[in-house]
């Protein structure tokens, strides 16, 4: 009975704070709204009317077309280095996770402590020498240092947190494989890589966002035009004197769409793998 | 956990060393060999090329009286003070968000927060960049619409600060005195997607029942928030401060993008990171650079030290 009674006036109450949560969301939303409606206006019709999207058969097109083209080349060169860096950053975490978490060889502890360390380094102070390096290994101006630098950054946080989720695994399961006479590298595919699976694509995830969102270092490692990133590719968009709202706001748009895609699919994953991982550390 | 091997089972199992060699190696060379190399290169005087010169302490000398590394660190304090405040917005929403009754319009909330994460962040920086463009942006217009304009103009008349001017578009990012506001103003309402989702797992383990109970003590919303849910996300917000003590003190994109690499009009934006940013890439003083990094990395350590040390949670 009184749980019945408990319901609409629970309801009632709750209406003060989803208007305040709406009221945050809107605000946080309204950059995605004035993107997307700004991307297919001119610069006449932006500044008649900043605010109110046309109505579609004025959209431009044109703008669009002009952002395919301008950004297409940064957006194939940007998936390059986060699927290549993000798989490889990856496969070396899960490897050298399973080899502190199975078995305590001789100097692991010292090799543990030997990342643990890289944690306190905060990498503002490397990027200096970093440069200076990778202009020695002449890998200035290539993607491929891109790649390595994320993958080596990556490390630390990849393998802590995938060391404590295979030490928790069932041990029987790896008895079992060895029973069966599975080598260590068989044990990874077979054991380890279904059974971390989630824990595997939240962190994919995070690390596909920070190679796509860095721009400080491709700033800094990139010259040439055939070899931008998005990141850079948008910095000298922004340059330019007169300003192109539509165009610009249609490359910003056609930037966030492979995020879009990727969100899509693992939405539910990535809002549960975060609590989840939360909770643990 | 990990179990010990007798010395016939490592000599077996040695191969399992190959498993971390490719990771160690990837770390020693990218990570702590720039490390050690900035520490030893912050002695120099050195350009970048082949020759460099020993000069011991000098670096550090100059960068203890370079006036616009002293100012800068006042600056990146400001920042900072600004940061813990942009802290509040996030815990307030998650508290809300958890006190909700209905599931369903708990799992709304939390897909909603997480679009704005498509965004890449270079493409928010650059709208806001946008939002507080002195004749198109939003910011203005919300000012001038809602008559704020009039009273910023009687205030700035008071107080004489020469700022604001009536049928003047108010330059957020050109005019000197308007840089850290402006940076202040940047990612309202500073709602952080990573960081309330990771205070909304703090909060999953009380229950409704919790609340009901205090209800029928009498307890207060804010009280609420006092005696329940703040001590259960104590070490949510501990690892958040963590987290902003090294972004802030470190990060210099975000001004390098807003302003430029001098710090925007008046070098008024000038943070340390971006002056060693600026000594090495524009003025190629790479030795000067190392040790405003080393200068930078010690701050850092010692005020994250500091954290941990001083804001406790007590379990």
């Amino acid at each position: 009975m009184s749980a019945i009674a408990a319901t609409p006036l629970h309801r009632k109450r709750d209406w003060p704070k989803h208007t305040f949560i709406w009221f945050f969301l809107l605000i946080e939303l309204f950059p995605l709204y004035m993107m997307f409606q700004v991307s297919f206006k001119d610069n006449a019709s932006f500044i008649a009317q900043p605010w109110l999207p046309l109505s579609p058969e004025d959209w431009k097109w044109s703008n669009w077309a002009f952002a395919i083209k301008l950004i297409g080349p940064y957006l194939a060169n940007t998936v390059f280095v986060a699927v290549t860096g993000t798989f490889c950053s990856l496969s070396l975490a899960i490897l050298a996770a399973y080899f502190f978490a199975r078995h305590k060889l001789p100097f692991s502890g010292l090799i543990w402590s030997a990342f643990l360390v890289l944690m306190l380094l905060p990498s503002v102070a490397n990027i200096v020498p970093l440069f200076m390096l990778l202009k020695s290994m002449s890998l200035l101006n290539t993607l491929l240092a891109l790649i390595v630098v994320g993958v080596a950054a990556g490390q630390v946080f990849n393998i802590f947190v995938l060391r404590n989720f295979i030490e928790d695994l069932p041990k029987d399961l790896f008895e079992a494989a060895e029973m069966d006479g599975a080598s260590h590298f068989q044990q990874v595919i077979n054991v380890v890589i279904p059974m971390a699976s989630p824990i595997i694509g939240t962190l994919a995830i995070l690390s596909f966002l920070s190679s796509w969102n860095d721009f400080l270092l491709p700033l800094i490692i990139l010259r040439d035009k055939e070899l931008f990133t998005l990141g850079v590719g948008l910095i000298y968009l922004d340059g330019e004197y007169v300003k192109p709202w539509g165009q610009i706001m249609a490359s910003y748009f056609l930037a966030s769409i492979p995020l879009i895609i990727i969100f899509l699919f693992t939405m539910r994953l990535f809002v549960r793998g975060l609590s989840a991982g939360a909770i643990k550390g | 956990m990990a179990i010990p091997l007798s010395r016939q089972k490592v000599l077996r199992e040695w191969r399992l060393y190959l498993f971390v060699v490719p990771s160690l190696l990837m770390v020693l060379t990218f990570a702590y060999f720039p490390a050690v190399s900035a520490v030893y290169h912050s002695f120099f005087d050195w350009s970048g090329g082949e020759a460099k010169q020993f000069i011991g302490l000098d670096n550090f000398k100059r960068a203890f009286t370079d006036s616009t590394l002293l100012t800068a660190f006042v600056t990146v304090g400001a920042l900072m003070i600004f940061n813990l405040i942009k802290m509040i917005p996030s815990i307030l929403l998650a508290v809300l968000i958890h006190r909700l009754t209905s599931n369903r319009w708990q799992y709304a909330y939390r897909a909603l927060l997480v679009v704005p994460m498509i965004v890449p962040q270079l493409v928010t920086l650059f709208i806001w960049k946008f939002i507080l463009d002195p004749n198109l942006g939003a910011l203005n217009a919300v000012i001038e619409g809602t008559g704020l304009k009039h009273v910023l103009v009687a205030i700035n008349d008071f107080f004489g600060w020469g700022v604001f001017f009536e049928g003047v578009p108010i330059g957020w990012l050109s005019q000197p005195e308007l840089i850290l506001p402006s940076l202040f103003i940047w990612g309202f309402p500073w709602i952080g997607t990573v960081g309330v989702l990771i205070y909304l797992a703090g909060l999953q383990s009380i229950g409704q029942e919790v609340y009901e109970a205090a209800e029928l003590d009498g307890i207060g919303p804010f009280k609420k928030f006092l005696y329940i849910e703040l001590p259960l996300i104590l070490t949510q917000i501990r690892l958040s401060l963590v987290l902003l003590i090294i972004g802030t003190l470190g990060g210099y994109g975000l001004q390098l993008l807003l302003l430029n690499e001098y710090g925007g009009p008046g070098g008024r934006g000038m943070v340390p990171g971006l002056w060693m940013y600026n000594r090495a890439f524009v003025a190629g003083e790479f030795g000067y650079a190392c040790s405003i990094g080393m200068i930078l990395f010690v701050v850092i350590l010692s005020l994250t030290f500091i954290n941990n040390r001083y804001v406790r949670v007590d379990k």
